[in-house]
C-alpha cells in the first residue's frame, strides 16, 4: 500500500518536466473566472464554456473552475493567499490550459504563471481591448477582447430618450469595477455636451432615493453595483432589479444579463460568446496547436439588445433603436410563435366547436321533435279518445238513463208514499238509499266519460292495471249489450301496479274492445269478448280475445300500421295509437289468432315491484 | 183494475225501483232478471196482467221475446221500455203488437195509465179468447157431415143446394141442419154467421174455394 502511493507521488512529480512537450497537453482545463460565479453573468460564460468543450473535444476535458471573487475581494493578502491555495489545490493535478475570464483574472495569471504553472498556454476572455493594450504581453497567450465603449452606453441612452440631455451612471466604486472600469476614464470624451452625473459607490438606500427624482430627458446608465456601502453584496443584477423598481428613468445596462432585472437594454456583453470563444481556444491548444497560430481577435461579443417590456414602459418604439438592435421579452403572439399549431389547434378547436354546436342543434331538435311527437301523439290520443266517446255516447246515455230512470221512479213512489196517511218511513229509507246509490253511479258514468274527453297531457303514474281493464269494460258493457255481445273479464288476483298514464291505457283498452265488437257484426250469435290481466315474468300481460273471423292471414301486425283498416268508416289510426301509446310505456303490442278461431290482442307492460 | 205486472230488466236497481212502485199502485209484481228467466216460468193468464219488457236486454232482445211469446199463443200485452227513443225499434215493437213504447225515464203519469190500458186490453182479449175457445169447442163437437152442412149454411147456400151438393135428400139435411144449430147454441141463421165469422171459418173458406176455383 505504501510501496503504491510512494509510485503514484514519484509519477507526478515527474509531470511537470513533461508538460510543455507539445502535442501531450494534460486533457485537463483551469477555469478561472474573477466572479463568485453565482451571478448569472459569469454563469452563462461558464456554462457556455462547458457546453463548447463537451460538444467539441474529441475525448473527454476534465474542467477545473475557480471563482476568485475579485470584485468583493482584493489586496495583497487576498492575492497571495489565492496563490497558495491554488498551488496547494492543484499542486498534483496536471493542467493544459488555463482559462482566465476577466481583466483582473488574466492579471493575476500572468503574474503566478511563471511559479505556478511554468509555460503553461492562457486562454482569455473578457479583457476589453483598451485593457489589453495596457497590459505587458507575455508569450503563450491567446484569447478574445471585447469592445465595450461608454461611448456605446451614450448612444443607446440617447436611442431611447429621445433629446437626452443628461447621463447618470450608477455603478460601484469605479476602481472596484472589474469589467467597466476603464469607463471612468472614457466618459469625458464620450458624454460630451450632456450633463453627467455620477451615482458611483453610493450607499443602495440612498441610491435608490436618487433614482426616483431623476429630471425628463435623462437616462441611467448602469454599470455594475455589487455591495451597498454598508457591507452588504449582490450579484449586480439582483441590485439592478432594486434599482429599476424605483427608476423613474430608463437604465441602460451593457450586459445582456442585466436585461431581464430591469435595464431597457443597450450594448451589451452575450457571456454565451465569451464562453464559447474561449473554449475553442481552449481546445485547439489542447488539441496540440501551437498558441502561437491562434491569435488574440476581439470576440463578437458585444450586440445591442433592448428589453421590450421595458421599451413599453418607456414608450420607446423599435424604430428608435440603433441599426441590428434585437428585442428580447417582446411577448412573440401565439400566432407568431406556433403558426402552424396554432392553425391546427384553431381549427380543431373551431371544427370541435362546430361539432358539438352541431350536436347540441341536433339533441335540442331531438328533444323538440320528441317533444313535439308527444304533444301530438297527447293530441291524436285525445281526438281518437273522442271518437270513441262519441260511438260511446250512445250506451252511455242509455246507461246514464238507467240509474236516472230508477231515481225518477224512486222519487215517485216516495211521494206516493207520502201522500198516504200513515207514511212507511223504512221503505222511503230504503228508497233514499237507492236513490242515493243511483245518483252515484250516475256521476261514476259521467266521471270516466269526461276523463275520456278531457285533454290531458301525458303523465305516467302508478296505476292497477287491473283497476284500469275494470274500468274499461263497465265502460263498454252497455254497447256490448246493444251490440249483444257477451262480454267476460278475468283479472289477475290482488293488483297489477304498472307504470302509465291510466286514460290512455284504458283508450287503447276501449280500442281494443271496439274492434272486437266490429269485427263480429257479421256473426250472427255468439258474440263473446273474453278479456283477461295476467303476470308473466316481470310483465303485465293484458289479453282481449274475440269469436270473429280472425286477423288477416299475411302480415297480421301490418293491421298497427298507421291507416290499415278493414272497416268501412275506418280511418285505420285506432291501432297505430294504440301501439305508439303502448310503446310510450315501454311496453309490446301484438296480435294473433287463436287456434279456435277468433284474435287475440295482448299488451305487455313492465311490471313494477310491488 | 187489479192484476200482476211482470218486469223484465236487466238492471236491478231499476227493476226494484219499478216493482216498488208498482206495488205501491196496487198490483202484483213478478220481476225477472231476462227474458229467458220469463219463458222458463211463463206466466199463468189466469188474471189480467202485462208485461213490462226493456228492449235492450242482453240474450234474448225485447222483440225477440214478443215473438216467442205470440208462438207460444200468449195473450200477455207487452209494454216496451227503451233507453232512447229508438223509432225503427219503437215501428218494430207496435207492429209485432206492443202495446205501448215508453221511454226511459218513466213517468208515472205515463206509466200507470198504460199499465192500466194494457191490462185492461188483456181482460178484454182474455174474455174474448175464452168465448172463441169455448166456439171452437163446440165447433170441435159437430161430425164432419155436420161441419159441411155449416160451412154450406153460413155461406149462404138453402137446404135444396145443399141436398143436391152433397147428394142427399132435403130432409136429412134440414135435420142435419137442426142439429148444428142446436150443438153450436144459436137460434138463427144470423147468429150461425156471426159465430162463423168470429171462428174465422168464412175467410178459411173463401180462401179454399179461391183455390179450387
Amino acid at each position: 500500500m505504501r510501496i503504491r502511493g510512494l509510485i503514484v507521488c514519484l509519477i507526478f512529480v515527474m509531470l511537470p518536466a513533461e508538460a510543455p512537450a507539445q502535442g501531450q497537453r494534460a486533457r485537463s482545463i483551469l477555469f478561472l473566472d474573477q466572479s463568485d460565479l453565482r451571478g448569472p453573468f459569469y454563469y452563462e460564460i461558464f456554462r457556455a464554456f462547458r457546453q463548447r468543450i463537451a460538444a467539441d473535444a474529441q475525448s473527454h476535458v476534465t474542467i477545473y473552475s475557480e471563482s476568485l471573487d475579485l470584485s468583493r475581494f482584493g489586496g495583497a493578502a487576498h492575492e497571495q493567499s489565492l496563490r497558495e491555495y491554488l498551488r496547494e489545490k492543484y499542486r498534483d493535478r496536471p493542467i493544459g490550459v488555463i482559462v482566465a475570464i476577466g481583466t483582473a483574472t488574466l492579471e493575476l495569471v500572468l503574474r503566478w504563471r511563471d511559479e505556478l504553472w511554468p509555460g503553461l498556454p492562457v486562454v482569455f476572455g473578457l479583457i476589453d481591448d483598451n485593457d489589453l493594450a495596457r497590459m505587458k504581453t507575455q508569450p503563450n497567450i491567446t484569447g478574445g477582447t471585447v469592445s465595450l465603449r461608454v461611448a456605446d452606453a451614450i448612444r443607446a441612452a440617447r436611442a431611447v430618450v429621445p433629446h437626452l440631455n443628461g447621463i447618470v451612471f450608477v455603478g460601484d466604486d469605479w476602481s472596484r469595477q472589474v469589467v467597466f472600469g476603464h469607463w471612468r476614464e472614457e466618459i469625458r470624451t464620450a458624454a460630451a455636451g450632456l450633463q453627467v452625473t455620477e451615482f458611483i459607490g453610493l450607499p443602495m438606500d440612498e441610491l435608490r432615493q436618487k433614482v426616483e427624482k431623476l429630471p425628463d430627458r435623462t437616462a441611467i446608465i448602469y454599470s455594475a453595483v455589487y455591495s451597498d456601502e454598508e457591507g452588504g453584496f449582490y450579484p449586480p443584477a439582483v441590485s439592478l432589479k432594486f434599482i429599476s423598481k424605483v427608476a423613474n428613468r430608463p437604465i441602460v445596462v451593457a450586459a445582456e444579463t442585466f436585461l431581464e432585472s430591469g435595464g431597457i437594454g443597450g450594448f451589451v456583453l452575450q457571456p454565451e460568446a465569451i464562453g464559447i470563444d474561449a473554449a475553442v481556444r481552449a481546445i485547439r491548444i489542447i488539441g496540440g496547436e501551437a498558441v502561437s497560430h491562434i491569435p488574440i481577435a476581439p470576440t463578437n461579443a458585444v450586440k445591442p439588445i433592448f428589453n421590450w417590456l421595458q421599451m413599453e414602459r418607456w414608450n420607446v418604439g423599435a424604430s428608435d433603436l440603433p441599426d441590428g438592435s434585437e428585442i428580447r421579452f417582446r411577448e412573440p403572439g401565439l400566432w407568431q410563435q406556433y403558426r402552424w399549431q396554432s392553425a391546427l389547434a384553431v381549427t380543431v378547436l373551431l371544427m370541435q366547436a362546430g361539432l358539438i354546436s352541431v350536436l347540441l342543434h341536433e339533441r335540442r331538435r331531438r328533444s323538440d321533435a320528441e317533444q313535439d311527437a308527444r304533444r301530438r301523439l297527447s293530441e291524436l290520443a285525445h281526438v281518437h279518445r273522442q271518437s270513441i266517446a262519441g260511438e260511446l255516447s250512445s250506451s252511455i246515455a242509455h246507461e246514464l238513463n238507467q240509474p236516472l230512470g230508477s231515481i225518477l221512479t224512486n222519487a215517485e213512489t216516495a211521494e206516493f208514499i207520502l201522500e198516504q196517511p200513515n207514511p212507511d218511513l223504512r221503505e222511503l229509507k230504503d228508497i233514499l238509499a237507492d236513490i242515493r246509490h243511483d245518483d252515484l253511479r250516475a256521476s261514476q258514468i259521467i266521471g270516466h266519460m269526461r276523463s275520456l274527453l278531457k285533454r290531458t297531457p301525458f303523465e305516467l303514474k302508478d296505476v292497477d292495471l287491473n283497476d284500469v281493464m275494470r274500468e274499461a269494460f263497465e265502460l263498454m258493457s252497455a254497447q256490448a249489450a246493444t251490440r249483444n255481445v257477451a262480454l267476460y273479464l278475468n283479472t289477475a288476483p290482488g293488483v297489477l301496479p304498472v307504470n302509465g298514464d291510466s286514460i290512455q291505457l284504458q283508450q287503447v283498452i276501449l280500442n281494443l274492445l271496439f274492434n272486437a265488437m266490429d269485427a263480429m257484426t257479421e256473426i250472427p250469435f255468439g258474440r263473446t269478448i273474453i278479456g283477461k290481466t295476467e303476470i308473466d315474468g316481470g310483465k303485465a300481460v293484458i289479453s282481449i280475445s274475440d269469436s270473429g273471423p280472425g286477423l288477416p292471414a299475411e302480415n297480421p301486425n301490418g293491421i298497427f300500421d298507421p291507416f290499415f283498416t278493414t272497416k268501412e268508416q275506418g280511418m285505420g289510426i285506432g291501432l297505430s295509437i294504440a301501439r305508439t301509446i303502448v310503446q310510450a310505456h315501454k311496453g309490446r303490442i301484438w296480435a294473433e289468432n287463436q287456434p279456435e278461431g277468433g284474435a287475440t290482442f295482448s299488451i305487455s307492460l313492465p311490471l313494477l315491484p310491488r | 183494475m187489479p192484476g200482476t205486472v211482470h218486469i223484465v230488466d236487466d238492471d236491478a236497481s231499476f227493476r226494484t225501483a219499478l216493482e216498488r212502485r208498482m206495488r205501491k199502485a196496487g198490483y202484483e209484481v213478478a220481476t225477472y232478471a231476462s227474458a229467458q228467466q220469463l219463458l222458463d216460468r211463463m206466466p199463468a193468464e189466469s188474471g189480467p196482467a202485462c208485461i213490462l219488457l226493456d228492449v235492450k236486454i242482453p240474450g234474448l232482445s225485447g222483440p225477440d221475446l214478443q215473438q216467442r211469446l205470440a208462438e207460444l199463443g200468449s195473450t200477455l200485452p207487452i209494454i216496451f221500455v227503451t233507453g232512447y227513443a229508438d223509432v225503427r225499434a219503437t215501428v218494430k215493437a207496435i207492429k209485432a203488437g206492443a202495446e205501448d213504447v215508453l221511454t226511459k225515464p218513466i213517468m208515472s203519469e205515463q206509466l200507470l195509465p198504460a199499465v192500466e190500458r194494457a191490462l185492461a186490453h188483456h181482460q178484454t182479449s182474455r174474455g174474448l179468447k175464452a168465448r172463441l175457445d169455448e166456439l171452437r169447442a163446440r165447433l170441435a163437437r159437430l161430425t164432419p157431415r155436420e161441419t159441411q152442412v155449416f160451412e154450406l149454411v153460413v155461406q149462404g147456400r138453402i137446404n135444396k143446394q145443399i141436398a143436391q151438393q152433397l147428394g142427399a135428400t132435403e130432409r136429412t139435411i134440414k135435420a142435419h141442419r137442426h142439429r148444428v144449430m142446436e150443438k153450436m147454441g144459436v137460434d138463427s141463421l144470423a147468429e150461425l154467421v156471426s159465430m162463423a165469422e168470429r171462428l174465422d171459418v168464412l175467410r178459411r173458406l173463401s180462401a179454399g174455394n179461391g183455390k179450387a176455383d
